[in-house]
């Protein structure tokens, strides 16, 4: 995997025991409301990053951000998804430079077919299925990190529950092109996995 | 419906995403192509298996960074709408003063609404999560004596819902989801094709409307209407109560009635 750069965001100082429960307004509402989602960020920012250092610093750049374009938030609409959004931009334009460098080929060297043939089944009876079922978390985090950086990312959207319309918001592009990769990405995890239960 | 058809919409098909005239499509290619049968198997594993990656929620170090940053920011300014507003409608007015007393008392009473406007989304949040699927019901069952008791052990609280369900509205089932930050039970009743979401939980912390209230049985009840959906709020003791659905307003009132009633 390519050399994680760190985020030219760090940490500033701030003061502890002041929550927004005590504080008042509709920006502190809205604060409190997206705190609410600090932990479905983190683990996004962490698969992203690919360590806690720099995943801190990026859901703390995305807070930050909100933050800074809170009165640009629709009250009503998605802010998980507006969260996510920023988090992603974040996150792209900080490491822009070392975009498109999956592991294991990008998402077009995939190409999932109809049918798996008999000998590429996936589930090849339940012995197949117990070795699977078999897999650890980390290999599972493997596969993931395995992934190019947008895989990756419409995979962990999709796992967060959001629909593909909103994966689309997030990552900025087609809702026929999140069905695309979502369907590529997913063949290419059960690549992977197969070879880990194998 | 061919095999490339049938796999495109899959995965909204496992996620009850899909109208009922296109579910009914797959479901029946399903039942006559074995191959298809496997691959829908295959992506459910799939995703369970996805579902147990490790997960890495923010330290409480990060949350309590975060919250003090949201804490000590500035207010943000007003909308630009309510400026453009403020602006045409007194412009001769438009001393310091003036200004400072209407924004005070903007600020007053759009708090007290953006809170419970925070509450009313939440439960609308949570109950597109249960018709998309991705809070399927854990506890399938209509008998209330099966589902009350699955909660034991799940949750922090004893859910009281003396409400069984009855012909009007069965009740479909339970599971568990996070309202704002805490565990709530939820319990899903029918009314004819649609769906409605009660949402139980500990109402301590949470602001909680105190206009607009019309009595819902013995306690008083806040009735709204967001993204298309009705919602009811309502307490009794140290429970919250989030009824949500897109049934007529008289009929989830109705529901209302009788898991309030008891």
């Amino acid at each position: 995997m390519a050399q994680v750069e760190t985020i030219p965001v760090r940490a500033a100082r701030y003061s502890e025991g002041v929550l927004p429960a005590e504080s008042s307004g509709p920006q502190a509402a809205l604060g409190r409301e997206a705190l609410v989602h600090a932990d479905s960020l983190h683990s996004l920012a962490r698969y992203l990053t690919g360590n806690a250092a720099d995943a801190e610093d990026l859901v703390q750049e995305t807070y930050a951000r909100a933050l800074r374009g809170a009165d640009q938030f629709a009250p009503g609409t998605n802010l998980r998804a507006w969260l996510f959004r920023i988090l992603r931009n974040t996150f792209v334009s900080a490491y822009r430079r070392r975009r498109n460098s999956p592991i294991v080929g990008g998402l077009d060297t995939v190409t999932p077919s109809i049918h798996a043939s008999s000998e590429d089944a996936w589930l090849r009876g339940d012995a197949e299925l117990d070795q699977l079922r078999g897999l650890v978390a980390g290999e599972i985090e493997a596969a993931l990190m395995a992934l190019g950086e947008e895989a990756r990312m419409v995979i962990l959207l999709d796992l967060e529950g959001l629909t593909e319309v909103e994966v689309a918001h997030v990552v900025g592009c087609a809702v026929g092109t999140v069905k695309s990769r979502l369907s590529r990405a997913r063949a290419a995890l059960r690549q992977r996995l197969r070879d880990y239960a194998t | 419906m061919d095999c490339s058809d049938a796999q495109l919409h899959l995965l909204d098909y496992q996620r009850g995403r899909l109208a009922a005239d296109l579910r009914g499509e797959i479901r029946a290619h399903l039942e006559g192509c074995p191959a298809c049968r496997d691959e829908e198997l295959a992506e459910r594993e799939l995703t369970t298996l996805l579902d147990r990656r490790p997960r890495y929620p923010a330290s409480a170090d990060l949350k309590r960074r975060l919250a003090a940053e949201w804490a000590s920011a500035p207010a943000a300014p007003p909308r630009a709408s309510w400026r453009r507003w403020a602006t045409s409608l007194a412009p001769a007015l438009a001393t310091a003063a003036v200004f400072l007393i209407a924004t005070s008392l903007y600020y007053g009473q759009q708090r007290a609404a953006d809170e419970v406007a925070g509450l009313v989304g939440e439960a609308v949040n949570d109950h597109l999560r249960v018709l998309s699927g991705r809070r399927p019901l854990e506890v399938e069952s209509g008998a209330i004596h099966q589902v009350k008791p699955w909660f034991q052990g799940r949750l922090d609280f004893a859910p009281v819902v003396p409400f069984a369900g009855d012909e009007a509205f069965p009740l479909q089932g339970g599971a568990i989801e996070y309202f704002l930050d805490r565990q709530a039970a939820v319990f899903v009743y029918k009314r004819r094709l649609h769906t409605a979401s009660l949402f139980v939980f500990r109402a301590e912390g949470l602001p909680w409307p105190d206009r607009g209230l019309e009595p819902l049985g013995s306690v008083p009840a806040y009735r709204t209407t967001a993204r298309g959906f009705h919602v009811v709020l309502w307490r009794a003791g140290e429970l919250g109560y989030a009824l949500v659905s897109d049934v007529e307003a008289s009929e989830l009132r109705e529901l209302a009635s009788r898991i309030a009633a008891g």
